[in-house]
Parts: structure tokens; C-alpha cells; sequence
């Protein structure tokens, strides 16, 4: 199976339970999809952490206009962010903001995976790729590059070299501050602050990801 | 001798003809009519877009392109108008450099990515969208729009923004809001400095969060407003005599610190991991 036909079948996944050997076999063998469900995996297991009864905030709900904005989904300026929050005020759907953001990230990785040829497991590519693994930089080992992220350095860095020493410097970042929230949120499971750290971390992560895919941002 | 002048001024000539190539820049100019709130986006590269209101119902797009491996597409249809820098084969940050100024209604919703930048928007009051790698941001004189801003180390200042939702993300950028108000203002952050001088009017929700970076809060004395910070791992400190409210977050001296303003009508959350916070009294 390669990346691609996987990345077909990952929207059916949920959590751990794969469809059949092959998936499995693929996910043991490709560290880029396996580090993709676990990146998943984890956003929606801190999705559930949020109780039940909290409703989204209007950012929340001004995300999701402005996503679909982007995409073309809506285009009549009425439908604002606080409309569309109105009209699902009702729903409890706390959990709405970070499978947002998972979807996000999901489908830019995905849109990615398409653009790799036929049959080349994105596996093998990042075996060719130099590894930024560690901490070079001093800064402490929740900050260091893992291997998927290698891969989309190596990306940026194929289009705009020069932009990879920057992206690899926020990714640290971004990498030590997810670190810090989840400390956070493990030391004090019922502290909305922690939580939001963390939202607000992953969110980071996901803008990192989508614009290193952006072909208008080199 | 009177041989030797000649071919010296025809090198001359020469050179500087050369020379006048090599730093040709070609301007293009676009015009497309539009109607109410049209979408207009141009996403370019390397270089800088400016965003200015028009006169009439019409996009004025003026390119000037500093090389020849660099085109300019634009798409155009009913209400939408789409420009791209289109790099060709070769083109680098200096040769794939476009710079743009676009005139739109003042309606007009508005989205520019870039690069490199810098990104200027401004007098606008329909919703603005920027995004940008190390762009310099700067918004200014907005009304009534949602303003979003994403970058990951280009430095955002927004001047004079009131009466839409402002969202900002950026990992590194430092992040500036001068008498920016709304009913929702969000700066997200990982290591970038948040600096606000305003008034928190307008009853919204503010929510200025960042990882490591510092944030700096100024308010005038009547400021209304329902306050609560806390760093983790940083120092605190408060200007203000605020009144003790009820909350979850436990106020510890130096570290924290939550109370109410006046009528309390906007909320204000100033939250940094590591970094220090000021709310100083203007």
C-alpha cells in the first residue's frame, strides 16, 4: 500500500482500529502516515477532554466562516462568523475547534501525499533526506524535529531552501511549547487555562503545516 | 588619440545601455469593475502588496515586476478577482520580486499572501485576510471587517482596527495593537512580544496568549474591563486597583492575577507561559 492509497482510507479510520493487514503493515513501515494518525489520534483524544457543556467560543465559530470562505463553500457576506454561530448556538460542540484544526492539517498532509508519484512510499523519500533529529539549537528535547517533520523540511526546502533553517526554528518552537501545554494539561487535567494552552499550541502547529504546503509561501 | 575616445565613449554607451537593461522593470496595470463586497485576492511570492481603497466599483491592480522570470496571472469572474505572481524557471527572491499596489472598494473582502512582504492594508472595511512567512503586516484604519492574520516570524501591527473579530497567529513575529477594539480580539503566539495600547472598548472578548514572549497591556484609567492574567513560569505585574471577582484561576502575588474595572464590560485574558506581564495604566 503506499501513501497515497492510505491517505484515501484515512478519513474511515477511527483512532487505532485499522480496516485491514495491509493498513497496518503500511503504518509500521511509513513513519510519515503513522506519525500522521498519531498526531490525529492526539488531537481528538484532547478534543474529549473538554466538557461536554462548553459551548465554542465566536472564534471558533469565526474560523470555520472563514474557512469556508476560503474554500469557496460560502460566499454571501451575511453569512457571517456570529450568524453561523447563532444558528448552531444550540450544538454542543466543543469539540468542534480542534477537529477543525486536525482536518486542516489532515487534508493539507493529504493533498501533499497526492502530489508524491504513484507507488513511492513517502517512507523512502525521507530515508534519502538529510536528518534534522535533536537539539542542536540547545533548546530541550520536546523541541526536536521528528522524522515527519524532517519530511516537510525537506519539502519546504526543495522549492525555497533558504526558508528551511525557519521553519525548522519555529517547529522547535512550536514543538516545545506543545511539550509545555501537555505538561500542563497532565498536571492539571480540569485547568481551562492548561487547555487552552494547548488548543492554542496545536493551532501553531497546524499554521506551521499549512503554510511550509503552501505553494503561494515558498 | 581621437580613435581611442570614440571607442572609449561607444563602451560607455554601451555599459550603460547594459545596465538599463538589466535593471528594466516592467509595469503592468489591471482594471477589472466589481460590484458590492467583492473578493479580491493576490498572492505573491517575493515582494510587497499595498491595499488602498478605490474611488469606484473597480480593482486597480498596478505590478511591477523586476524581471522577466516572473509573470503576473489574474483570474476574473462575476465578483472575484484572483492575481498571482507566477515564478518562472530560475526566478529567486530577487528576480520573482513583484511588487503590487492594489486599489478595491472600500467594501471589498480582501486576502494577500506573501512571502517575504511587507503586506499594508488599509482604510478598509471589509474582511482583510493576510498571511505571511517573515512579512512585515501592518493593518491600519479598519472598520466594521474581520481582520486575520497569520505569519510565522514577519512582525503584525494593526493601528486604528475597530468593530470586527481580529485574529492573529503568528510562532515568531511580535505582535503590535494600537487602539484596536471589537467584540473579539485574539493574538495567538508561540515566542513573539504582544504589545497593546487601547482602550479594551467595545465589550468583546480579548484574549492575548503566547508561549515565551512578553505581554505589555496599557489602558487608560476608565477602562471597563473584566481582567485576569497569569505566567506560569513568568512574573506579573498590575497597575490598575482592580476589584476582587469571583474566578477559577488563583491569584497568586507576581505570578497572576484577576479583577474587574469599572462596569467590567469587555474581558480581557493576558496569558503567557514563560514570558512577563505588564498591565500598566496609561
Amino acid at each position: 500500500m503506499t501513501c497515497e492509497e492510505f491517505g484515501r482510507v484515512l478519513p474511515e479510520l477511527e483512532g487505532d482500529h485499522h480496516n485491514n493487514i495491509e493498513q497496518e503493515k503500511h503504518l509500521q513501515t511509513c513513519s510519515f502516515c503513522s506519525g500522521l494518525v498519531s498526531d490525529l489520534n492526539a488531537i481528538s483524544a484532547q478534543a474529549r477532554l473538554l466538557a461536554e457543556d462548553q459551548e465554542p467560543s465566536l472564534r471558533v465559530w469565526n474560523s470555520i466562516a472563514l474557512a469556508l470562505r476560503q474554500e469557496g463553500l460560502i460566499r454571501d457576506p451575511q453569512v457571517s462568523a456570529r450568524l453561523l454561530g447563532s444558528r448552531l448556538g444550540g450544538w454542543k460542540l466543543a469539540w468542534l475547534k480542534p477537529v477543525t484544526i486536525a482536518l486542516v492539517v489532515g487534508a493539507a498532509l493529504l493533498l501533499e501525499l497526492q502530489r508524491i508519484p504513484r507507488g513511492t512510499p513517502v517512507a523512502q523519500q525521507a530515508a534519502t533526506s538529510v536528518p534534522v533529529i535533536g537539539s542542536a539549537d540547545g533548546l530541550s528535547q520536546g523541541s526536536a524535529i521528528d522524522a515527519d517533520q524532517v519530511q516537510l523540511l525537506n519539502l519546504v526546502a526543495s522549492r525555497a531552501p533558504a526558508m528551511r533553517a525557519g521553519y525548522e526554528s519555529d517547529l522547535r518552537a512550536v514543538n516545545a511549547y506543545i511539550r509545555d501545554a501537555e505538561t500542563s494539561v497532565r498536571n492539571n487535567p480540569n485547568d481551562a487555562i492548561a487547555q487552552q494552552y494547548l488548543m492554542n499550541a496545536y493551532e501553531q502547529r497546524a499554521m506551521v503545516y499549512e503554510m511550509a504546503m503552501n505553494r503561494a509561501l515558498p | 588619440m581621437e580613435r581611442r575616445e570614440t571607442v572609449a565613449k561607444l563602451v560607455v554607451a554601451v555599459l550603460f545601455a547594459g545596465t538599463v537593461v538589466a535593471t528594466a522593470e516592467t509595469r503592468k496595470e489591471f482594471h477589472f469593475k466589481v460590484h458590492r463586497r467583492a473578493s479580491v485576492s493576490v498572492a505573491n511570492q517575493f515582494g510587497p502588496i499595498w491595499v488602498k481603497p478605490s474611488s469606484g466599483e473597480e480593482v486597480v491592480v498596478t505590478a511591477i515586476l523586476h524581471s522577466d522570470k516572473v509573470e503576473v496571472d489574474h483570474t476574473y469572474s462575476l465578483n472575484r478577482v484572483s492575481i498571482t505572481s507566477h515564478l518562472l524557471s530560475g526566478a529567486d527572491a530577487e528576480s520573482g520580486r513583484v511588487e503590487y499596489q492594489v486599489l478595491v472598494p472600500a467594501d471589498a473582502n480582501v486576502t494577500l499572501h506573501s512571502a517575504t512582504g511587507p503586506l499594508r492594508a488599509e482604510r478598509l472595511h471589509g474582511d482583510v485576510i493576510l498571511e505571511g512567512n517573515t512579512a512585515n503586516v501592518d493593518v491600519r484604519d479598519l472598520v466594521g471587517g474581520h481582520v486575520h492574520v497569520k505569519t510565522l516570524n514577519g512582525p503584525v501591527t494593526l493601528t486604528n482596527v475597530s468593530d470586527g473579530h481580529v485574529e492573529i497567529t503568528s510562532v515568531g513575529g511580535d505582535v503590535a495593537l494600537n487602539s484596536v477594539n471589537g467584540p473579539l480580539v485574539h493574538v495567538n503566539s508561540t515566542s513573539g512580544r504582544i504589545v497593546y495600547d487601547g482602550d479594551f472598548g467595545g465589550g468583546g472578548e480579548y484574549s492575548l496568549m503566547t508561549h515565551t514572549g512578553d505581554i505589555e497591556a496599557t489602558a487608560p484609567s476608565y477602562a471597563s474591563i473584566d481582567v485576569m492574567a497569569s505566567s506560569t513560569e513568568g512574573k506579573v505585574e498590575n497597575d490598575f486597583p482592580l476589584q476582587p471577582t469571583h474566578t477559577s484561576l488563583a491569584a497568586k502575588a507576581g505570578s497572576a492575577f484577576a479583577g474587574t474595572m469599572g462596569k467590567a464590560a469587555s474581558s480581557v485574558r493576558l496569558l503567557s507561559f514563560s514570558g512577563k506581564i505588564h498591565l500598566k495604566k496609561r
